[in-house]
């Protein structure tokens, strides 16, 4: 599903050059649920918006889906990020203007998807906020506004989830809920690929990839073992 | 201690970091001030240099003007010893006629008609002096005086239009061909304004002026005058001067009619004047429309800039930082604005102010010009200019550092703001899906933001709507006109005879010594000159193989009159035709041209109607010249009913049927006479052809064909075109700053919602047609509303200059469709495509850094 080869990000920064990810090669297949874990600047948001062909890397191959998505054209990666990849983000940056069945609507519209309102409307539903559509975002509780930042996520059908920090700005219990609902969506198929620092999150993940100064320094299962969402705590 | 200096470079550093639109707001306060420091002088410049002007040329204090065809002997009128009266200081008698002139050369025709001016050259001009710029030519001197000799000097402007220069030749009335030597300027003529006073190009009116004696030979009327110039003491009571020379004139020339104004009646004064007062009144109106434009934007970045600090705001409370200073930052960024525009905008005036002094020069030539740096203008710009748009950030500011710390302290999503004027797409519904939503609902988002950039849009449109509504007005008014000149006998020429002749042909011998083939000029003697017989020389254009004329002339009346209705009167050129069998008739929107019971009826303007209070049916007195004895005519007052009411928009031009009534043989008491005709070329035959040939006809003062005027209005309309193009560049400049202003702040506002559109696959054309859909709302309000402001602003300017100056003429305050639609595309079209020039900043945004920015 998803394959990097020896991937480096450099930044320029003046006279100095910054390396953000220093030859990480990684493969994540269909349905799993990966936490990326690491310390701040440890390039993790690096890896997962090279994924999301938010950005491109220095040096390195990146496939997905098969197709080599470091030779494709600026115009051909709006493409990818309509039908291959969605985001979720620590600040849902959902629009202001829009409300939450909107919001949803807009990325079915985008896709030109048919019946874009009643298929938004179900996927609320499924998020649980079938009671909260017409409301606009600042009208809407963080987990509220998160969910309906997932629920625009996964309205595009499309098969990889990237999700930045998703639970950063909310409380526990609100985390939890976001949790479950990504965790719901590696079950049915999806790729998700959660960033975080919470080390507790982690414990849920199918497979850790732990990240610290842009290496990878650990891929494998949870250290301390699979946990379920209703152990965690932080 | 405050650390001036840090606070200086932060704030520069504030300035920096958004200097696209710190510079669209500058440019537009820039316009303002600048055409506040430019042009806000104009007035002073101009009155300055008109009373300069005056003051040099010894304009005259009073004119004394005898009925057309009324002339007085001129050693008989300086018997009156005028000259002595206390308080004159100087008088001038001149002759002055109609002419036509014909100043073709190289194979340019350029026969127009104009004045001819005998001027007191032996006693030295002192009223009304003739002035010679360099280079062009000397003024007339006594050598110019003889019987032989035909020397001239032409009004300047006309020269100057055709390139006459001395050495040149002009035909005058009667074939006779006089030498130039000067172009010059005169008083009475810094802008041609014809008797009539209906609008005409400087090119189009020749004014020539000859030695007093010349004239006097020249148009038959040896020793006579018909017009005298006073120039008074300083101090001196005008209204006593003037009633001693009514109470003398009269006494000693009891059959002879005539008026006398004062040097504030003069037309061409008045106007220039006023013009001066007025246009300073239109130019501050745009300058200050263009500051409230600049304001509009200043409010609205300021917000943003207050916006996007709210945090560092916040942590300044938290940090005990007074208020005042929390708030000194974002307005001394307002200041900053203000003053570089400020900066700017004195530029912008320092160049208005040589470019329109020059133009000044060219288009208002006088002989004295004061066009010294206007100090208060630029004073009174810079205090506006830095003011106005510094209070505008005053108000965004206030709020901002009145919401308590904990409020603006904060991040992430618990800084979500209301979604403004959002609820309302739940009540009303939009169609479309919701990307196509999206504009509107932005809009809505922010209904400060948008109001105020649809109003800094209208700012613009408005002005554009006003000035090219003068112009449709005007256009309008002069259409009218040609419509009322038009509407039958189009290709009609009318000609001013330059005395009254028998309409009948053949009642005198056309005879004149001076043309008589083989004639011995010497040998006449001047009292043995026969009248020619011009009816008669035109019957004859008409006959033959191949006529010139299509018909013999229509015989008509045409005299000089005043209607007085209550404590209203109004001076009017008044037509008498044989209403049955005319070329032409006036148009009627009332009453008819005749009144059925025979007495006399009259048929008026519209707006003479409008301003005596007139209706059909009414009576109302008419003061008309009522012929005397053979050398003149004296005024007399009769009462007549207005039959009609006309549509031409002239308020002068008043008609009266003169074959049903005995008011041409019992008032005026010159019946079987005619001073104007009306004639129609033959088939095949050019009004030009026929100008040419009555050219060269004795008794003919002035032919014009009525399709002229138009040509003329057209000529004298390309210059006010050429203003409109620059200003409608201005206005879309403005139009195109403001909104590009408003679209980079949103731009701004909403970059985070641009990178999660971009990490959504949306692209950037998806992006940007999205935000002109945005900007195309907002134009299109925005020039809505500009030009509903622009109309009631026209109607007010209008109503303001008809009063002061325009109450000659009716108008209808007029913006045509296709003004309408040019406004509302520019606004539009502007406005819409502005966010093209946001595709750049969008290509270059760091998505992921965009997307993780906490606010």
């Amino acid at each position: 599903m998803i394959k990097l080869e020896n991937i480096s990000k450099r930044y320029e920064m003046g006279e100095i050059t910054v390396s953000a990810l220093d030859g990480i090669s990684l493969e994540v297949g269909k349905g799993e649920f990966v936490v990326v874990l690491g310390p701040s600047g440890s390039g993790k948001t690096t890896l997962l918006n090279i994924i999301g062909a938010l950005d491109v890397p220095t040096e390195g191959q990146v496939h997905i889906n098969g197709g080599n998505l470091s030779l494709t054209k600026k115009a051909n990666r709006f493409k990818f990020r309509r039908e291959t990849v969605s985001f979720i983000f620590q600040t849902f940056n959902l629009f202001p203007s829009l409300t939450a069945l909107e919001n949803v609507q807009f990325v079915l519209d985008m896709a030109n998807e048919p019946n874009s309102r009643d298929k938004a409307m179900a996927v609320l539903a499924d998020v649980g906020l079938g009671d909260r559509v017409e409301h606009f975002p600042h009208e809407l509780s963080g987990g509220e506004q998160q969910r309906v930042a997932i629920a625009r996520a996964l309205a595009t059908g499309n098969p990889v989830l990237l999700a930045d920090e998703p639970t950063g700005e909310l409380d526990f219990k609100t985390g939890i809920q976001i949790l479950e609902l990504l965790k719901r969506q590696a079950e049915t198929g999806k790729t998700v690929l959660v960033v975080t620092h919470n080390r507790e999150i982690s414990r849920i993940a199918d497979r850790v990839v732990e990240l610290s100064s842009g290496k990878i320094v650990s891929d494998g299962p949870p250290r301390t073992g699979k946990a379920e969402i209703a152990e965690l705590q932080w | 201690m405050v650390n001036w200096n840090m606070w200086l470079r932060w704030s520069w550093r504030d300035l920096r970091a958004r200097w696209l639109q710190v510079t669209a707001i500058a440019m537009i306060i820039a316009l303002g001030t600048g055409v506040f420091a430019g042009l806000g002088g104009q007035e002073k410049w101009r009155v300055d240099s008109l009373d300069e002007s005056y003051e040099r040329l010894n304009m005259y204090d009073l004119r004394l003007k005898f009925n057309d065809d009324t002339y007085v002997d001129q050693a008989e009128f300086e018997a009156l010893g005028l000259e002595e009266l206390p308080g004159v200081e100087a008088l001038e008698t001149r002759l002055v006629t109609q002419t036509q002139v014909d100043a073709s050369e190289n194979g340019d025709d350029i026969l127009v008609q104009g004045l001819l001016i005998g001027v007191d050259v032996a006693a030295g001009n002192p009223v009304n002096t003739l002035y010679v710029p360099d280079g062009n030519g000397r003024l007339l001197a006594d050598t110019d005086i003889g019987p032989e000799k035909n020397i001239a000097v032409l009004e300047w402007k006309f020269a100057d239009h055709h390139g006459l220069e001395p050495g040149a030749t002009l035909e005058l009335s009667g074939g006779h061909v006089v030498d130039l030597v000067g172009a010059v300027h005169s008083p009475e003529y810094f802008q041609i304004i014809p008797e009539e006073g209906f609008f005409i190009d400087d090119s189009e009116y020749a004014v020539v002026f000859v030695p007093l004696a010349t004239a006097q030979r020249l148009t038959q009327h040896p020793g006579d005058v018909n017009n005298v110039a006073f120039l008074l003491e300083d101090g001196a009571d005008a209204a006593a001067v003037q009633a001693e020379v009514e109470s003398r004139v009269s006494e000693s020339f009891p059959a002879r009619g005539f008026e006398i104004d004062l040097r504030d009646d003069d037309p061409v004064a008045e106007i220039l004047y006023s013009d001066a007062e007025n246009d300073q009144v239109t130019w501050n109106t745009v300058a200050f429309l263009f500051l409230i434009g600049a304001s509009l934007g200043a409010f609205n970045l300021a917000g943003r800039i207050v916006e996007a600090q709210r945090r560092q705001i916040g942590i300044g409370m938290a940090l005990g930082v007074p208020r005042r200073w929390i708030a000194f930052r974002p307005l001394l960024v307002g200041f900053q604005i203000a003053v570089l525009g400020t900066i700017f905008g004195l530029g912008v005036g320092v160049g208005l102010s040589l470019l329109f002094s020059s133009l000044f020069e060219t288009l208002l030539p006088l002989p004295y010009w004061d066009l010294s740096f206007y100090v208060p203008g630029f004073i009174r710009a810079t205090l506006l200019g830095v003011l106005l748009p510094f209070l505008a950030t005053l108000i965004p500011v206030w709020r901002a550092v009145r919401v308590p710390p904990i409020d603006a302290i904060q991040s992430g999503h618990l800084v979500a703001k209301g979604g403004g004027l959002s609820w309302v797409t739940q009540y009303v519904p939009i169609p479309g899906k919701s990307f196509s939503q999206m504009p509107v609902k932005n809009l809505l988002r922010s209904p400060w933001r948008t109001v105020l950039t649809m109003f800094g849009i209208a700012m613009a449109i408005a002005l554009l709507t006003m000035f090219v509504g003068f112009l449709d007005t005007f256009v309008a008014t002069i259409e009218q006109a040609e419509d009322a000149y038009l509407h039958e006998g189009a290709d009609r020429l009318i000609i001013n005879l330059n005395s009254f002749y028998p309409s009948a042909p053949g009642m005198v011998p056309a005879v004149d010594a001076e043309v008589q083939p083989g004639g011995d000029k010497q040998a006449v003697d001047s009292d043995l000159l026969v009248m020619p017989d011009p009816v008669g020389d035109l019957v004859a254009l008409a006959q033959g193989d191949n006529p010139l004329l299509a018909a013999a002339p229509e015989t008509a009346l045409f005299l000089g009159g005043r209607l007085i209705a209550g404590d209203t009167d109004l001076e009017v050129a008044l037509e008498l035709h044989d209403m049955a069998t005319a070329i032409w008739r006036p148009d009627l929107v009332d009453g008819s041209l005749t009144l059925e019971s025979g007495e006399p009826g009259i048929i008026i303007s519209e707006k003479a109607a409008e301003d005596l209070g007139l209706s059909v049916g009414d009576t109302v007195q008419l003061e008309h010249p009522q012929q005397s004895d053979e050398a003149g005519f004296t005024n007399v007052v009769t009462e007549v009913t207005v039959s009609g009411i006309h549509n031409n928009p002239l308020r002068a031009l008043t008609y009266m049927d003169s074959a049903t009534t005995d008011f041409v043989a019992e008032r005026l008491q010159i019946q079987g006479v005619t001073n104007y005709l009306v004639v129609q070329p033959a088939d095949g035959v050019s009004g030009d052809d026929v100008k040419r040939v009555l050219f060269e006809q004795h008794g003919v003062a002035a032919v014009q064909e009525i399709a002229d005027i138009s040509e003329a209005v057209d000529e004298a309309l390309k210059i006010f075109t050429q203003v409109l193009r620059i200003i409608q560049a201005v206005v879309v400049f403005m139009a195109f700053l403001i909104a590009f202003n408003s679209t980079s702040i949103s731009v701004d506002e909403r970059v985070r919602e641009i990178a999660t559109m971009f990490a959504f696959g949306l692209r950037i054309r998806t992006v940007t047609r999205m935000q002109m859909v945005e900007n195309l709302i907002t134009g299109t309000l925005g020039t809505l509303i500009g030009m509903g402001m622009g109309w009631i602003m026209l109607n007010a300017m209008l109503v303001a200059r008809i009063e002061e100056q325009l109450a000659d003429f009716k108008f209808e305050v007029t913006v045509a469709p296709l003004t309408l639609l040019v406004s509302l595309l520019l606004g539009v079209l502007t406005v819409g495509l502005t966010p093209l020039f946001s595709i750049r900043r969008m290509r270059k945004m760091d998505i992921p850094s965009t997307l993780r920015v906490m606010e």
